[in-house]
C-alpha cells in the first residue's frame, strides 16, 4: 500500500530530523558550556584549546586558561551529560516497566538506598571504587526489599509497589542520618554532606570514567531490552500473554536502573526530578516507542542538566547545589505534564 | 559609648568589693536582660570560641562545667591543654556533632550551669529550648570586632573580673589602632588579594565581606577577594581561578587541612598563592586565631606580617610571651612560639622565616 510506505517515509523523515537537532543541541551545548565560566576564557581560545588536542596549532593562550577548559570545565561537563543522560533513561524505563508515570529513580527506593551505601563507604574508607561499589550495593539491595515488600500472591501491583518505596526510602534515609552522626565531624561528616548534597563541583576525568562504565553498560540493557519493555507497558497479563517473562524481564530492566542511579548518586549526590521529568518531554517528542523514547530521553537528559549545571556553577559566585535548581524547575513543569498527561488518559492502577 | 561601658565596669567592680550575693545584670547581644543573683558558679559555653575566652577572663576552668565539643579539640594536645590540663576534664558532650549548636537540653541541665552562653545571630531553634526549660541564657554575636569586646564585656561581668575583661578589651583596642595606623596608608594596588578557606576538603567555602575574617584581613592590610559574598559560602575552583589570590588562608577547624594540600591540587596551579608558596595555615594559640578570640591582637600583627613581609617587623615571639602572660599568666618558650604558629605545616612558605629569629 502506497500510503503505508508514504507514512512510513515520512515519519522515517521527521525522525532523522529530530536525531539530527538533538546531537546538534547536545553538541552545541557542550561547546557552549566549555566557553562559560566563572573565569573569563574568550571563545577564540576555547575553540584553539580544542583544537590543540589534534591539530598542533600555536599556543595563543596562557597555560591557564587551558587547564579550566580542560580540566576543571570539561570533566565537569562530561559528568553533568553523563548523569543528566542516565537519570533520564533510568526513568524511562521504570515508568515503562512499572506502567506508571510517577516513577522515578528516587521513588522507587534506589536513591535513598544508593545514598546510604555511599555514605557508609565514606565511614569506612577512602577507596571511590568501594564508594560507587557500595551504592550500587545498597541500591539494588533497597529495590530488592521495595519488590519484596510489594509482592503478593506472585505479583506486586503498582500502588504497593510505590507505597514499598517510600517506606524503603524512608528507612534508608534514617540510615543515612545514623551514618552521619556516628562520623567524625572533623573530616568524615563534612565529607558525606558534602557528597549527600550533590554537586559536579568536584568533577574530575577519574569520575568521569567512574561514572561513564556504570551509565553506558545500564543504559545499553535498558535499549537492548526496549521491545520487551513495550511489551510490559501493556500491562503484566498481555504481556503474559505474548509469551514475555514478566518478572526476568522487570529484574534485568531494574538492575540496569539500580547501576545507572548508583554511579550517577555516587559522582554526584542526589540529583532529583530529571528522571521524572525529561522522559515526559521525550514521549512527546517520540510517542511511548521505547525504541525512540530511551536514546531521545537519554539526548534530553544530557542536554537538560548540562545547561542546570551551567547556572550551578557560572550565575554566581557562589556553587549553587544542583540538586536545588533541578526540584525548582522539575516540580512545576511535573506538575503541568501531568495535568496534561491525565487527559490523555495515562493508566493509573 | 565609652561611658557605659565604664559605668558597668565600675558599678561591677563595686559589686566584688560590696557583697558577693549582690545581683548582677547584663544586656546580651540580642538585647535581652540576663540576671544573676552573684557572680556565675557554673557556665557553659557553646559557642566554640567562647570556651577558652572564657578560661582566660576567668584565668581558670574552676567555673567552666561545659563546652562545645570543638572548642574541646582546640584545647587538647595544644598549649591551654598545658596551661589548664583540668580544661580537658570539663563536658563537651552537650552538643551535636560537627558545627552543630543544638544543645541536648538535659544533658545540659544535668550539668546544673547558672548561666548559658549560646549563638544569637543563628536560629531561635537553638535557643528556645534553653530559655523553656529555664535556663539563664546570654546570646552572643558573630562577625564584628565590636560583638568580640562586648563579649569579653560580658565575662567579666558575671565573673566579677571586669577589669580583667576591660584590659583586654583595651589591649584590642590598642593594638587595633597600631595595625590601623600602619596599614591605612597602603593602596587598594599594594593590599594583596587574599583568601580564607572555611571548609578545604570536603568543599570550597570561602570567608565573604560578613565575616570576622574579612575584618582583620583589611585591618591586616589585605584585600579579600570574596567580599562581595556573604558569611561562609562555597565556590568552585573557576571562582578561585578567576580571583588569582595571592595569600590563601586555611582554618584551623580541619586539623588535618595542610597547605601543601593546596600545593598539591593541580587545578590550583596557577593561582598566585600557590605559585608563589604563599598558602599559610592560621596558627592555633589559647584558641584559633581564625574566629575571634581572645588571642584576635596577634592574629592582626601576624597577618599583617605574613601580607607584608617587607613592610612589617613586629616583635612577635615578644608580643606572644608578654601577653600570655598577662591573658593566662604564664609565659611560653620559643619551641612554644614555633608551635602555635604552625611551623610543622608553615615553615617551608614563603617569607615564613621573618617569624623563625627570636
Amino acid at each position: 500500500m502506497s500510503i503505508t510506505n508514504e507514512d512510513t517515509a515520512r515519519s522515517a523523515g521527521r525522525r532523522f530530523g529530530l536525531w539530527g537537532v538533538l546531537f546538534i543541541l547536545l553538541g552545541a551545548s557542550v561547546l557552549v558550556s566549555l566557553g562559560i565560566g566563572r573565569f573569563a576564557v574568550p571563545i577564540s581560545h576555547v575553540a584553539g584549546i580544542l583544537i590543540s588536542n589534534v591539530l598542533p596549532i600555536e599556543q595563543a593562550w596562557p597555560v591557564v586558561e587551558e587547564r579550566v577548559v580542560e580540566l576543571i570545565r570539561m570533566p565537569r561537563i562530561l559528568m553533568a551529560g553523563l548523569a543528566g543522560a542516565g537519570l533520564a533513561v533510568a526513568g524511562a524505563a521504570l515508568q515503562g516497566v512499572f506502567r506508571n508515570p510517577l516513577v522515578g529513580p528516587q521513588i522507587i527506593g534506589v536513591s535513598s538506598g544508593a545514598a546510604f551505601g555511599g555514605a557508609f563507604a565514606i565511614l569506612v574508607s577512602e577507596s571511590q571504587v568501594l564508594l560507587i561499589g557500595g551504592a550500587f550495593g545498597f541500591g539494588l539491595l533497597a529495590m530488592v526489599v521495595v519488590y519484596t515488600i510489594s509482592r503478593q500472591q506472585g505479583r506486586a501491583s503498582i500502588l504497593m509497589l510505590v507505597l514499598s518505596g517510600i517506606v524503603t526510602s524512608a528507612f534508608f534515609s534514617a540510615l543515612v542520618s545514623i551514618t552521619k552522626f556516628v562520623a567524625d565531624p572533623d573530616d568524615k561528616l563534612p565529607a558525606i554532606v558534602f557528597w549527600l548534597m550533590g554537586s559536579f563541583a568536584s568533577a574530575s576525568y577519574d569520575k568521569v570514567l567512574l561514572i561513564a562504565i556504570p551509565v553506558v553498560a545500564g543504559t545499553l540493557v535498558v535499549y537492548l531490552m526496549r521491545f520487551q519493555i513495550n511489551v510490559l507497558s501493556l500491562g503484566d497479563e498481555e504481556a503474559q500473554t505474548l509469551g514475555l517473562k514478566v518478572e526476568r524481564t522487570r529484574w534485568i530492566v531494574l538492575v540496569a536502573v539500580a547501576l545507572i542511579s548508583a554511579a550517577v548518586v555516587a559522582a554526584a549526590g542526589i540529583v532529583g526530578w530529571v528522571g521524572l521529568v525529561i522522559p515526559h518531554f521525550a514521549r512527546m517528542l517520540t510517542g511511548p516507542d521505547h525504541k525512540l523514547l530511551i536514546p531521545a530521553s537519554a539526548l534530553i537528559g544530557a542536554i537538560y542538566l548540562i545547561h542546570v549545571d551551567n547556572v550551578a556553577r557560572a550565575s554566581i559566585p557562589a556553587e549553587i547545589p544542583v540538586g536545588i535548581i533541578t526540584a525548582l524547575l522539575g516540580a512545576p513543569v511535573f506538575a503541568y505534564l501531568l495535568r496534561r498527561a491525565a487527559n490523555k488518559g495515562w493508566s493509573s492502577e | 559609648m565609652r561611658l557605659p561601658i565604664l559605668a558597668a565596669v565600675l558599678g561591677a567592680s563595686f559589686c566584688v568589693q560590696g557583697a558577693f550575693a549582690d545581683p548582677i545584670e547584663i544586656i546580651d547581644q540580642r538585647d535581652r536582660s540576663v540576671e544573676l543573683e552573684g557572680e556565675a558558679q557554673r557556665v557553659v559555653t557553646i559557642p566554640i570560641p567562647a570556651a577558652s575566652m572564657f578560661i582566660a577572663v576567668d584565668g581558670g576552668t574552676d567555673r567552666l562545667v561545659g563546652m562545645h565539643q570543638l572548642s574541646k579539640t582546640a584545647i587538647k594536645g595544644h598549649i591551654l591543654e598545658r596551661f589548664f590540663p583540668d580544661a580537658l576534664a570539663i563536658p563537651s558532650n552537650i552538643t551535636g556533632k560537627g558545627f552543630s549548636f543544638v544543645p541536648n537540653v538535659e544533658e545540659l541541665l544535668a550539668l546544673e550551669p547558672d548561666l548559658v552562653f549560646q549563638w544569637g545571630h543563628l536560629n531561635d531553634d537553638i535557643i528556645d529550648p534553653l530559655v523553656n526549660a529555664g535556663l539563664n541564657v546570654a546570646l552572643i554575636k558573630i562577625g564584628q570586632e565590636a560583638f568580640t569586646r562586648k563579649w569579653l564585656e560580658m565575662m567579666g561581668a558575671v565573673t566579677g573580673k571586669p577589669e580583667k575583661a576591660q584590659a583586654m578589651i583595651d589591649w584590642r583596642d590598642t593594638v587595633a589602632a597600631e595595625v590601623k595606623a600602619a596599614t591605612d596608608g597602603i593602596g587598594t594596588e599594594d593590599r594583596p588579594r587574599t583568601l580564607y578557606f572555611m571548609n578545604y576538603l570536603s568543599s570550597l567555602r570561602v570567608a565573604g565581606g560578613k565575616s570576622y575574617n574579612n575584618f582583620y584581613i583589611d585591618l591586616a592590610g589585605g584585600r579579600n577577594v570574596a567580599s562581595d559574598l556573604g558569611m561562609f559560602v562555597e565556590v568552585g575552583v573557576e571562582q578561585i581561578i578567576a580571583w588569582d589570590p595571592e595569600v590563601i588562608l586555611l582554618n584551623g577547624f580541619e586539623a588535618k587541612l595542610s597547605p601543601q594540600d593546596v600545593y598539591d591540587n593541580p587545578l590550583l596551579a596557577d593561582v598566585s598563592a600557590v605559585k608563589n608558596r604563599r598558602v599559610y595555615k592560621m596558627p592555633l594559640g589559647g584558641y584559633r586565631w581564625d574566629p575571634p578570640n581572645q588571642e584576635s591582637p596577634l592574629t592582626w600583627l601576624w597577618l599583617s606580617m605574613v601580607l607584608h613581609p617587607d613592610k612589617f617587623d613586629w616583635d612577635l615571639n615578644d608580643r606572644i610571651n608578654r601577653n600570655y602572660e598577662f591573658i593566662y599568666g604564664q609565659g611560653v618558650t620559643d619551641e612554644d612560639v614555633r608551635n602555635i604558629l604552625r611551623f610543622d605545616m608553615n615553615a617551608d612558605a614563603a617569607h615564613y622565616d621573618i617569624f623563625a629569629d627570636g
